[in-house]
């Protein structure tokens, strides 16, 4: 038993210390530079290799192929790109995470947003139909752990139905469907009705993405109103 | 009676053959023992440059290290460095954060000090003027030679410690405020001590001293 531990130690000892600029940066491992000269200083890296982070190291994504890469790049940049630096700059998001899998504790998710380290992680193998859409779901999610004051969660539960009551949680539920409702009723989707934030989320990514038409839903109008009034108070040139 | 033995030939030249390797491996130990050997030094009054006021001397074991400062960059981060050389602060401060072909760090001036070396601290210090704003706004291509201003993990955290990156760093860019680049001297910093194992140096080598040229 000895011998293994100093075999051991002495491996680790030997092995070098590398300094990766990409994690020092943004705390995940395993990342490449995709493509650093964009018109508004997004940075894109790929997953070279799986990797685990978080606490629990719960959160968990592996790497794709080169033609997978390329193929997401061009719709993720595409979808982006309607974001202004200046803007990005504001909501402070930087840094996109390409990898295949995503999951936390298990669950599947087609991104995660993390406020703090300015970087938004997309699974590229999420549901076709709803890629582009999912992307400008999550960028709000940054936006709204950025400005938590504005996004009044309370306001916002008073637009519904007072028989209306979200879950505890937004996987506390079996309905997560992305599916657009054509009977919207105040919520754009099923996912809309889990709780508050992703509703709000639901109701930017459609909006960002031309995804609805004037209706007479009064709650859906509201909600609608409330968004854009908040996104321009973050930034008054912000067009949807 | 002794009988006097004449060395042969052959005898003579293992001799000289064996002197010989001994003088050259005297020599080699000493030469490679000499890191800063092969490394020019660069005496700051035999260059002319354009603007001389920002014009700063870094001196360490192997030589000068000639760095040109930007203040129309960071105006800012540039007026506290040219601060705390011209109060001397800078001087016998660690390198307590090297990584080979990567960056040197130093300008702790709490922990970092040759006379008051604290292992366990060292990289965290302060030098009592407070923290400064970042600026990072401007488009700064942080290519090799590059020196800026280090932070803890939020910004505005800058006050004394800098690093000096060994090779080119694009993703440094609006991360960190930059203030210079190294313009003679680079190869000095690689002579700077590292450790295989670890970012943070056991036995630093230190600045002996950073002036402003004028």
């Amino acid at each position: 038993m000895k011998v293994f531990r100093l075999v051991l130690l002495s491996f680790i000892l030997i092995i070098p210390s590398k300094a990766n600029t990409i994690y020092n940066l943004i705390k995940i491992p395993n990342l490449e530079i995709y493509e650093l000269k964009t018109l508004n200083n997004l940075k894109y890296f790929y997953a070279e290799k799986p990797f685990r982070l978080g606490v629990q190291r719960n959160i968990s994504c592996t790497n794709s192929d080169k033609q997978t890469y390329d193929e997401k790049f061009k719709i993720i940049s595409k979808n982006l790109n309607k974001y202004s630096k200046k803007f990005l700059k504001k909501i402070n998001l930087k840094y996109i995470v390409m990898c295949e899998n995503l999951s936390i504790s298990g669950i599947n998710t087609a991104g995660i947003p993390d406020h703090l380290m300015k970087t938004l992680i997309l699974d590229l193998k999420f549901d076709e139909r709803y890629f582009e859409r999912v992307i400008h779901h999550e960028l709000f999610h940054i936006i709204n752990d950025g400005f938590k004051d504005l996004f009044n969660e309370d306001e916002w539960k008073k637009f519904n139905d007072k028989s209306f009551k979200y879950a505890e949680c937004s996987t506390c539920t079996k309905k997560l469907g992305l599916n657009t409702y054509r009977n919207t009723k105040g919520f754009f989707s099923e996912y809309s009705k889990t709780i508050p934030s992703e509703d709000m989320a639901e109701v930017f990514s459609h909006l960002i993405s031309n995804k609805y038409k004037d209706t007479n839903d009064n709650i859906l109008n509201k909600k609608i109103k409330f968004i854009k009034d908040k996104l321009h108070k973050i930034d008054n040139t912000f067009k949807f | 009676m002794i009988k006097k033995i004449k060395a042969s030939k052959s005898e003579k030249w293992i001799f000289f053959f064996l002197i010989l390797l001994g003088i050259f491996a005297l020599s080699f130990t000493m030469i490679i023992k000499n890191k800063c050997l092969f490394i020019k030094n660069f005496d700051p009054k035999t260059i002319s440059f354009e603007k001389p006021k920002n014009i700063v001397v870094l001196n360490v074991e192997c030589g000068n290290v000639i760095i040109e400062l930007y203040p129309e960059v960071s105006p800012n981060a540039v007026k506290r460095f040219k601060k705390l050389i011209k109060l001397n602060f800078y001087d016998n401060v660690a390198f307590h954060r090297v990584i080979k072909d990567k960056l040197v760090q130093a300008g702790d001036l709490e922990f970092g000090k040759k006379d008051n070396l604290d292992y366990g601290k060292i990289g965290t210090g302060k030098s009592g003027l407070g923290t400064i704003k970042s600026e990072i706004e401007a488009e700064f291509d942080f290519k090799k030679g590059s020196v800026g201003l280090a932070r803890t993990l939020k910004y505005d955290t800058e006050d004394s410690q800098f690093f000096i990156i060994l090779n080119d760093e694009p993703l440094f860019e609006g991360e960190y405020t930059p203030i210079g680049k190294v313009i003679y001297g680079i190869e000095v910093l690689k002579k700077i001590k590292y450790s295989h194992r670890s970012e943070f140096v056991l036995r630093p080598d230190f600045i002996n001293y950073i002036k402003m040229l004028n």
